[in-house]
């Protein structure tokens, strides 16, 4: 097991490292540069400034190999237009808000997932299979930025008709302002969880060792237990990486529509204002957070599957 | 009609009558088994032999409430351990005998555990379950009982998982899980026709073995005659969802009254001297279960067909055999050529004076 993780750390290492390359090549083929503001600057200044930020040296080696150096000590370096501060600062604040909203997120999906995808399984082709498959299909082909437009404006109606401020339908601070945008955000990978929980847990109910539990006289809920659920949820655990991905990458439509200060809405400011430091360091920080995800959910699986953890 | 309890003065461990199995398909309902009934010897072996798809397995399934329903359906007959009647149970109260009066163990022990369990804790399950042993208890007797399976080191084995198992030595472990409670029935769906051959027999001498230590009662489902002549004591031949011959082991393999008894035995390797090297298969295919022919289901198949069995299956006749012994079963077979009418054939032993039991 230890073997185990740490070749899939060093793997990461190697992930994270072309994800900043490639990033640092795509950064420095877009055209325009951060110091192409509206104002006008005389040459002297530019030159400056362009000292000042490593722009003057040749962009292959010196400033990758800069950027990689740095990146390495996990300094990510100075905002271009923030002034005075450092992406890490940038990062340290903005992240905490999109990974609260984001773990709430997964919590939803992978709870509804997988208890709806159980009920619908053992309720096969009856009412409550159909009721909730067809709302699963609503879920998956409806894009997130509707639902959040559509769950502020139920919200809305809903304080409108109590008279009382029940839920807010924006911005960032106390636990309910999570709920929603949490809610909106991990919807479709719920979906997405349910199809796939049905179709393992229907797969798992005909299996062989189910026959055997019931032949042995189990009740019918620990063999759901212990039996069913643990063996049906290991295809659930494969994909709860990508999922994770998923919903960290649609929190920059989530934290736009819902005016959340997370860290997907400070990088798509930071790509319209072309801020090198900060694109860059915010993709590589979003690439390492991934990978080790996905790392964290092989680890989980190996220990609820021992056939990975031995074999 | 026949019930296995005129067999007396047999004691029984378990008893069917009449038992009728349905399942809805898409194509219509499948009568799967019509109309079954035989008896469990105390201490003994009882071998249902038959083709794939005569309803062996469903019968057994039957019994132990493992048929899903729907689809399927038990629509007539009992079956009976000791004086508890069996079907129409409900599942609390069977769960109470399953794992703990009847055990089962199943054709492919590959598929038959749960791969993310231990093995001790799928043997410690029904003991916790039937016992109300606790963890470290239930640990102690899994390890005891892997011993009396004769696999080596049951403690460490006890606490791996089913892939590091070989499918002979998870065979096993089925046999250790079915036998956690002394359970007076074991049924063994088509035990060992998933292992390759040397395993088998291995397989096959531990249930003989342990038979003779716990007193339990056999039901031995498979297809295999070679099997039936090693183990089984009593033997049912099924075809087409009905039994169509019963008697003991020896009456079946000598005496056959069933021209599919007998088509099933030309169709089984010999290695006996003197016996022709060519294997017979049995021409045709077995009749449609949608829609069950009236008559015998044999008839399109069976060499000695007559006009009256298109018509008509008769109950079972009584063959009565000089060389029968008093603790064997009757031999009985359902058959025209049993009747006292019908006219004498070679190869299938018929009756002198053929007499329908009703």
């Amino acid at each position: 097991m230890w073997r185990y993780t740490v070749r899939r750390l060093i793997q990461g290492v190697i992930t994270v490292w072309f994800i900043a390359t490639a990033t640092f090549a795509a950064m420095h083929m877009v055209p325009g540069d951060p110091l192409g503001s509206e104002r006008a600057t005389t040459e002297s200044i530019r030159q400056n400034l362009e000292a000042r930020y490593g722009l003057d040296k040749p962009v292959f080696p010196d400033q990758y190999l800069i950027f990689l150096g740095n990146m390495a000590r996990g300094d990510f370096g100075i905002s271009f237009t923030q002034q005075n501060r450092s992406v890490n600062d940038i990062i340290r604040e903005a992240f905490p808000v999109s990974a609260q909203l984001g773990v709430l997120a997964v919590i939803f999906a992978a709870l509804g997932g997988v208890l709806l995808g159980a009920l619908t399984a053992l309720n096969r082709n009856r009412l409550p299979d159909v009721i909730i498959m067809f709302l699963v299909i609503l879920g998956i082909s409806i894009p997130s930025f509707v639902f959040a437009a559509l769950g502020q404006l139920a919200v809305v109606r809903l304080n409108d008709w109590t008279g009382q401020s029940l839920l807010p339908v924006a911005g960032w601070g106390t636990f309910q302002h999570m709920l929603l945008p949490a809610l909106v955000l991990g919807l479709g990978t719920m979906a997405f969880l349910t199809r796939l929980m049905r179709s393992s847990m229907l797969e798992v109910v005909n299996t062989d060792y189910v026959r055997t539990a019931r032949a042995k006289g189990v009740p019918p809920l620990r063999v759901f237990w212990r039996h069913q659920l643990r063996n049906a949820v290991l295809p659930v655990i494969t994909v709860l990486g990508p999922a994770i991905a998923a919903i960290t990458t649609g929190g920059f439509v989530v934290e736009l529509v819902f005016a959340i200060p997370g860290l997907g809405r400070t990088f798509v400011e930071a790509v319209q204002q072309l801020d090198y430091t900060l694109i860059m360091g915010t993709t590589v920080f979003y690439g390492a957070f991934l990978v080790l995800m996905v790392i964290l959910v092989d680890i989980i699986y190996g220990w609820v599957d021992p056939r990975v953890r031995l074999g | 009609m026949s019930s296995p309890h005129d067999y007396a003065p047999h004691d029984y461990a378990m008893t069917v009558d009449h038992l009728e199995v349905e399942f809805d398909t898409y194509g219509g309902t499948v009568h799967a088994v019509r109309d079954v009934s035989f008896g469990l010897r105390r201490g003994k072996t009882l071998a249902i032999v038959g083709e794939s798809g005569c309803g062996k397995s469903v019968t057994v399934q039957a019994l132990m409430g493992l048929i899903p329903m729907p689809p399927g359906r038990i629509t007539r007959g009992s079956a009976k351990l000791g004086d508890t009647e069996l079907i129409g149970l409900r599942e609390r109260t069977l769960n109470r005998i399953r794992g703990n009066r009847i055990g089962m163990i199943f054709q492919d022990p590959m598929t038959s555990l749960n791969p993310t369990m231990r093995i001790g804790d799928q043997i410690v399950e029904t003991l916790r379950v039937h016992r109300g042993m606790s963890i470290r208890e239930g640990f102690k007797e899994a390890e005891r009982l892997l011993d009396r399976v004769r696999i080596s080191e049951a403690q460490e084995r006890a606490r791996q998982y089913p892939f590091e198992f070989s499918g002979g030595m998870l065979q096993r472990v089925m046999i250790a899980v079915a036998l956690a409670c002394s359970p007076e029935v074991l049924i063994a769906d088509e035990p060992t026709t998933a292992l390759d051959v040397t395993i088998q027999a291995q397989i096959l001498d531990l249930m003989q073995a342990l038979q003779r230590e716990e007193g339990m009662s056999i039901i031995l489902i498979t297809h295999d005659l070679g099997v039936v002549a090693r183990m089984a004591d009593d033997v049912a031949v099924m075809y087409a969802g009905q039994i169509v011959e019963t008697g003991s082991v020896e009456a079946i393999f000598h005496r056959g009254g069933h021209p599919y008894t007998l088509g099933l035995r030309r169709a089984t390797p010999s290695n006996a001297p003197g016996r022709a090297q060519q294997l017979e298969p049995i021409a045709g295919s077995p009749p449609d279960l949608f829609h069950p022919p009236a008559g015998c289901g044999y008839f399109a198949r069976c060499p000695h067909a007559m006009r009256i069995c298109e018509r008509r299956m008769p109950e079972p006749f009584e063959l009565t055999e000089v060389s029968g012994r008093a603790d064997e079963i009757r031999h009985r077979a359902r058959c025209w050529l049993q009747h006292a009418q019908a006219p004498r054939t070679e190869g299938v032993n018929q009756n002198d004076a053929g007499r329908e039991v009703s």
